[in-house]
């Protein structure tokens, strides 16, 4: 057996054991508190938008690391003084100083570095064709300060840095144009006016001709993303002819199979197709709608959500836009978005199909045909509210243009019971659509001749409780609606008399104990 | 099939016909007053052939109803409004009734809400990766703790000449510093406990 001594040498290496209990309880909490920093630190740095691109690796600077790695992270006042320093080497340490705490995660001195005045020396330095790295840490700074409010955008502009990176969009330097390409976006993300400063000043061409089949990946994601805010923003759109000039190069981009430039590339084209018939058929002209229906069916949800909103907003134009859509395949794509995990993307889906529903009756049938009807059915009962909201549009405007034939594939799908369920949602605007649509299969069954059948239907599946109980509904339009309904079609006294079928319709409209499903 | 409607006036004007194949643009002899395309200047004499590709918009001037076409072979620039009294093109009117029916009757714009699913209108570009773990070019000193809710085994590491520990994987100090990692399991090393405090002093030879 070893003697005390070791024991106890040994005894004392081991974690617990022989240890004061304070001093043990201690270094457990300074253990536990330096996994979580560790953790949230490991967290924090993964949510970091990074892009890979040309730009070389940078040493990595935080105030927090001031002791223990190489350090010059100087203070405003020393920044001030290089900046404004005749020698090259000072304005150049000084820029680099600024860029770096302007990119630091934390409250980047965005205000203080203006108010220092920096911002004049640096729109300077971005001319200075024979000093790359002044050029490069000066478009930087001034990217980070044009990422802020529209105030911190206004002041870089207003120091004239726009003609200065329009200029250094040619820079031979692939790193410094690319940067100038991202301030650039800044600019035109901040709103219409400056993307219509921009367009005016012809960012667009100068953009364009930066594409090339050797152009890297990480340029062109920042290229993008810069072309999807000068399409970006209403009020006004941006004119025509700069869209015109922007378009091939996007059809272009969204032919590639990146999925940053996919995505930015969709956001644009949705920007483009937010508005009036006429803007639609601009984009539409391009045949970029197969390429769009594709991209819906993309893997990657931050592709398929600008896609997805895209040919919704094209499927809300005429009904020759919709027949494209259509044409081009959507009602096969739109089933399994219709059951995607996002709820988001289920509404936007029920969305589209609510809009191309809306459309002649050769479309609706296409959408029957397509099989869209089950899965309709199946938001209608299980998606969230929104969604809900969105397929009840689609059921209506279903009724409202289907045929009668039609209307009967609706009810027998299992559309009418979904809707009667839903007229206990509190929003009255739904309520409404969804008496409308009863209106609408009502209509329908009186050109069959079969609408005590459909009353008796309505009231096995308790919805002639439910109309009648909206008939005291706070809002005037849904108690009107309620009382409409039961007026028209359920005050007749000879309504429960079921009559005999003698028709050899197929569509008949019947009640059955033992069916649940209904036929009619 | 040709047919032309005159009009009152004897105006020399082009007599618009239909285009043979197509079902769509139908015949429509019109005044043009305001504009004639260049290559017909000349033949002000002869009857021209026009044909309406395509009726774009509607409107109502003094009571009368008119309609803005885009005529075939011709670009934008070259677009007209017209009387509806001079037209006989029911199909492209109606498909374009049509279209403005569409538009007010089920179909709905996006929401001007959106859903803040948009990409970033503004970015700021951060310093590049931080440097962590090994890539810091430190030496290790100890490690003080271990973790795998990331889902992989993560030491913390006390780094000699810093403050600041971080996680590094097990799998690359296993290889980078053996020696450390092995103090760290010697260091938490336990024996359960056995029945009798004699076999337990026993067993902890």
């Amino acid at each position: 057996m070893p003697t005390k001594n070791v024991a106890d040498d040994r005894i004392s290496k081991f974690k617990n054991k022989g240890k004061d209990p304070a001093k043990l309880r201690d270094k457990r909490i300074n253990e536990c508190v330096e996994l979580r920093k560790a953790h949230k630190d490991e967290n924090f740095l993964k949510r970091r938008n990074i892009t890979l691109s040309s730009l070389p690796d940078e040493e990595a600077l935080s105030p927090d690391h001031v002791l223990d790695e190489k350090v010059n992270s100087l203070t405003i006042e020393d920044i001030i003084k290089e900046v404004n320093s005749d020698s090259r080497e000072s304005q150049t340490r000084g820029c680099q100083a600024a860029r770096k705490l302007l990119s630091r995660e934390r409250n980047p001195p965005l205000k203080e570095i203006i108010d220092a005045g920096l911002l004049s020396r640096f729109v300077e330095f971005l001319g200075m064709d024979d000093e790359p790295t002044l050029q490069f840490e000066a478009a930087w700074a001034l990217t980070n300060i044009a990422s802020g409010t529209s105030w911190h955008t206004q002041q870089v502009v207003e120091h004239g840095a726009v003609p200065a990176f329009i200029s250094l969009l040619a820079s031979p330097l692939l790193h410094i144009s690319e940067q100038a390409v991202w301030a650039l976006g800044n600019i035109a993300g901040d709103g219409p006016a400056y993307r219509d400063a921009l367009i005016d000043c012809h960012v667009i061409p100068a953009l364009l001709a930066r594409i090339t089949p050797e152009t890297p990946v990480g340029y062109l994601r920042n290229l993008t993303w810069t072309l999807s805010n000068l399409c970006r923003n209403k009020n006004p759109f941006p004119a025509v002819s700069a869209v015109q000039q922007m378009l091939p190069s996007l059809i272009q981009l969204l032919h590639l199979s990146d999925k940053d430039i996919l995505s930015d590339a969709c956001w644009a084209i949705s920007y483009l197709t937010d508005g009036s018939n006429e803007r639609i058929d601009v984009i539409v002209r391009t045949g970029i709608v197969p390429r769009l229906v594709a991209l819906m069916g993309h893997e990657e949800l931050s592709v398929l959500t600008p896609a997805l909103r895209s040919i919704g907003n094209i499927v809300s134009g005429s009904d020759l836009q919709t027949q494209m859509v259509i044409d081009a395949g959507v009602l096969s794509v739109l089933p399994q978005v219709m059951r995607h995990p996002k709820a988001s993307v289920q509404k936007e889906a029920a969305w589209a199909l609510s809009n191309i529903a809306a459309g002649p009756c050769k479309q609706i049938q296409q959408v029957i045909t397509c099989g869209l009807l089950p899965p309709l059915v199946e938001l209608l009962r299980n998606g969230d509210f929104k969604t809900q909201r969105e397929a009840v549009w689609a059921v209506t405007n279903f009724t409202s243009g289907g045929t009668v034939e039609q209307v009967v594939q609706l009810v027998q799908g299992g559309a009418l019971e979904a809707i009667i369920n839903l007229l206990q949602v509190k929003d009255a605007k739904t309520i409404l659509v969804i008496l409308d649509a009863i209106n609408n299969i009502f209509m329908a069954a009186e050109k069959l001749g079969e609408t005590e059948k459909l009353c008796l239907l309505v009231e096995e599946l308790g919805g002639l409780d439910r109309i009648e109980m909206l008939q005291n509904h706070d809002n005037e339009m849904v108690y009107q609606a309620a009382h409409n309904l039961i007026e028209k079609f359920f005050n007749d006294d000879e309504i429960k008399e079921l009559k005999v079928d003698t028709t050899d319709d197929a569509f008949v409209f019947q009640t059955s104990e033992a069916e649940k499903t209904f036929k009619f | 099939m040709s047919m032309s409607l005159t009009t009152e006036s004897t105006n020399d004007g082009p007599t618009v016909t239909e285009a043979p194949n197509s079902s769509e643009s139908k015949m429509t002899s019109v005044e043009k007053k305001d504009k004639k395309p260049d290559d017909v200047a000349e033949e002000e004499e002869e009857e021209e052939e026009y044909v309406v590709e395509k009726v774009l918009n509607r409107r109502v001037v003094k009571g009368r109803v008119e309609y803005l076409l885009k005529w075939k072979g011709f670009s934008d620039e070259d677009n007209t409004w017209e009387p509806e009294d001079n037209l006989d093109c029911p199909d492209l009117i109606a498909e374009f009734l049509q279209s403005q029916k569409s538009a007010h009757e089920g179909k709905r714009k996006a929401s001007s809400e959106g859903n803040g699913d948009e990409n970033k209108s503004k970015k700021k570009k951060d310093d590049t990766e931080k440097l962590r773990g090994f890539a810091r070019g430190l030496d290790p000193e100890r490690i003080i703790g271990a973790t795998d809710s990331t889902g992989e085994l993560m030491f913390l590491m006390k780094w000699k000449n810093s403050d600041e520990a971080d996680l590094v994987p097990a799998k690359e100090a296993n290889v980078k510093c053996p020696q450390v990692v092995i103090s760290f399991y010697e260091e938490r090393l336990t024996w359960h406990s056995y029945p009798t405090e004699d076999e337990k002093k026993d067993d902890k030879n």
